[in-house]
């Protein structure tokens, strides 16, 4: 950030471009289709939405049954959306963070379409019937393999540019990445290997599963996005992270807690009974390394009394970081033995919780890491700022309706399901209202990323305005950030 | 922090829990032990050892693949976890014409046979655990009709009947196939939906998923070793 011209800030400057020019294309690839991915995963979760409320809705056929309809909404979400914008951010902020260009872009685009096609072949055998009935894993079983090889294949240079940077630092972000492409292919592969082609007992294999839905949560999604917050706060406000210490705890308790949590799922099912209630205690527990990572991310960007850049990055990595305030309040509310766990336990309450955590927290801090990306590897600017408030807002509210309702609705269902004198079908009835309210608020997303997908294609297609200031969200902001902290990204 | 201990961190912190609770649990509960019967308290001696009827690995095939789990549930936890046992029908009957009280918490030999537990995610409808015990007891109360024929029909139909006409279960009709009768009427034929000259019979598929349904009838009685119910005043009975 020197506001003199020098020769290092030059040679600084052309390392950086060369960076973002070796990386163009991978990270274009994994933004785009993601971002197709999730509306279709969001047109998918519209209909799934709609059948809970009016089930006879398209009934006569089988690749729009609610029971394979949701399954592919939810996969999409993960595995087409979630997972590819993940790696579009991690191999760009990693080789950002250790000054090294990409040398395989080639390899990574390759493996980024079996990717893809791996996903594109998940999903039609989900709608085709072929789905394998365990929850987050319905990909028919050959799938698996090729996603982990092109995982590989993907992150592997990432660890080779941290191994061969220049300095002794490491970065706070880069640890969390680099745990996330850790951890992730350990819990895939072991829930993977050990339910397709292991045969143990079904009890423990559904535990398995809840343990690996809980993993790709708090092992992937949430690191990938707390590095790339730990990344952009600093880098948008132009301020230091506050406390060194907090960011350590925050991220060794994640490490140490997140492991165990999941099988509170299944509380009450015939396991050994310390697995459903150490995984309600560790879910629990999470919320000290949410909060304490949020919380010192937002003292980053609260630090001073300065204004802050109305930078479309800035707004929804602060809006990712409040969600994950509230995913850390969720995690206590929902898993209290005794009293909300058998509550929430069979509940809308679960997906509320997910969706929070992956739409609301990870897709918010992701969306933010694409506004700051995709202008300096296309070296355009985005187009409208129009655009970007239309996403933000409606991609606000909407989650907002889907992560509340599901999480009110699911207590209210979970108190009708425990009141066993009354009838069951009251339970059905007391549901429905919420499940208007997703359909709504899923209809809102879509119009929302309807923008952004639309956006974002003009940008991939480099038809981005050219200029030497960014797009802000007020225009009025737009001179004075000019000299601020992004000129100098 | 080396790369080297910072891998080495993560290896211990992740792999202690990746031990104790999915790898250690999982090969342990690979092999459960038989059950020995006690003379005194089971009335029987030997060991206990369940069976279950039905194709339950084409019919658990047809229920995940057509997402049955994402709104019923396999699994009456015991009473420390939730109220499922209090419920009339859900753990059993509480009032079978034969055996009394039935009700009984699901154990680790109710899966017997399949490869996956359903245990469910959501309960948009009921559990599932004993519903051949229920339509049963509604056929008897009835006095005609057949479980099988009933799961026929909410499988075609499920908002078939006044009492269920605000089910969300969605209809599975496309398990079934329509076609013209040619010489005798098939013997699988649906006594409902067909017409003068064609019928409607159940697929493959939807054979397979009733046959697994028939089977839901978790209230065979539990050793003494695993039935932690009071013996006389049933906690089940409150």
């Amino acid at each position: 950030m020197s506001s003199a011209p020098s020769a290092t800030a030059l040679s600084d400057a052309t390392l950086r471009a060369g960076i973002d020019r070796s990386l163009r294309h991978p990270v274009m690839f994994f933004l785009t289709s993601g971002a197709a991915w999730l509306a279709v995963s969001i047109l998918l979760a519209i209909v799934a939405s709609i059948k809970v409320h009016y089930p006879g809705f398209m009934d006569e056929c089988p690749y729009a049954s609610y029971g394979r309809v949701f399954p592919a909404h939810i996969n999409t979400l993960i595995y087409g959306w979630g997972f590819q914008a993940a790696f579009g951010v991690v191999i760009w902020l990693m080789a950002r963070m250790s000054r090294q260009q990409c040398r395989a872009a080639g390899t990574i685009l390759t493996a980024g379409h079996v990717w893809n096609f791996g996903v594109l072949l998940g999903v039609l055998g989900i709608l085709g019937g072929a789905g394998t009935g365990m929850p987050w894993m319905e990909f028919p079983r050959f799938v698996w393999p090729a996603l982990v090889l092109s995982y590989f294949a993907i992150v592997v240079w990432s660890f080779i540019q941290f191994r061969v940077r220049d300095s002794d630092k490491s970065y706070i972000a880069q640890w969390y990445l680099l745990a996330a492409m850790i951890w992730f292919p350990w819990f895939f592969i072991t829930a993977n290997g050990l339910l397709h082609w292991s045969t143990g007992h079904p009890v423990m294999a559904a535990g398995i599963n809840a343990w690996f839905r809980s993993a790709v949560v708090f092992l992937f999604f949430i690191p990938v996005a707390l590095g790339a917050a730990y990344y952009l706060a600093p880098k948008l406000t132009g301020r230091p992270i506050p406390s060194l210490t907090l960011a350590r705890l925050g991220f060794w308790s994640l490490a140490v807690v997140a492991p165990w949590a999941g099988m509170q799922k299944l509380a009450g099912a015939p396991l050994p009974v310390f697995l459903p209630y150490l995984g309600a205690a560790a879910t629990a527990l999470l919320a000290v390394p949410l909060a304490t990572a949020a919380i010192n991310i937002l003292r980053t960007i609260f630090s001073t009394e300065e204004k802050l850049p109305k930078s479309p990055a800035l707004h929804f990595t602060l809006a990712g970081l409040i969600g994950l305030l509230l995913l850390a309040v969720a995690a206590i509310a929902l898993n209290l033995p005794g009293s909300s766990l058998q509550l929430t336990q069979f509940s809308i309450a679960g997906y509320g919780f997910d969706i929070l955590a992956i739409y609301g927290c990870f897709s918010f801090i992701m969306f933010g890491a694409v506004y700051f990306i995709v202008p300096r590897i296309t070296c355009r600017e985005w187009l409208s700022s129009r655009l970007i408030n239309m996403h933000f807002f409606f991609s606000a509210y909407g989650i907002v309706a889907i992560a509340f309702g599901a999480l009110f609705g699911g207590f209210i269902q979970g108190s009708a399901q425990e009141a066993w004198l009354q009838p069951w079908e009251t339970v059905t009835e007391v549901v429905r209202p919420y499940a208007a309210v997703s359909t709504f608020a899923w209809c809102v997303i879509l119009f929302s990323n309807i923008f952004f997908f639309f956006h974002l294609a003009l940008m991939w297609l480099r038809l981005g305005r050219r200029g030497a200031t960014p797009t802000m969200l007020d225009s009025a902001a737009a001179d004075l950030t000019a000299t601020g902290p992004q000129a100098g990204h | 922090m080396s790369l080297r201990n910072f891998i080495l961190g993560l290896s211990a912190s992740f792999g202690l829990a990746w031990l104790l609770v999915v790898i250690v649990p999982f090969i342990k509960m690979r092999q459960l032990a038989p059950i020995p019967l006690s003379k005194e308290l089971d009335g029987v001696s030997g060991v206990f050892y369940p069976k279950r009827g039905g194709r339950i690995i084409n019919g658990a095939a047809v229920y995940g693949e057509n997402g049955c789990y994402l709104c019923h549930t396999q699994l009456v936890r015991p009473t420390y976890a939730g109220n499922d046992l209090y419920r009339a029908d859900w753990g059993g009957l509480a009032k079978d014409p034969e055996r009394g009280d039935t009700r009984r918490e699901t154990n680790a030999y109710d899966f017997e046979g399949e490869g996956f537990a359903q245990i469910g995610t959501t309960r948009m409808g009921p559990d599932l655990s004993n519903l051949t015990r229920r339509l049963e007891a509604a056929v008897a109360a009835k006095g005609s009709g057949s479980a099988e024929a009933m799961l026929y029909a909410h499988l075609y139909n499920p908002r078939r009947t006044p009492e269920l006409r605000k089910s969300a279960c969605p209809s599975y009709r496309y398990l079934f196939t329509r076609h013209e009768i040619k010489g005798q009427p098939s013997s699988d034929a649906l006594p409902f939906g067909g017409g003068a000259t064609t019928e409607l019979v159940p697929s493959a598929e939807a054979k397979a998923l009733v046959s697994y349904l028939l089977a839901m009838k978790k209230d065979q009685p539990a050793p003494a070793a695993l039935n932690f119910a009071p013996p006389d005043d049933k906690a089940a009975s409150r």
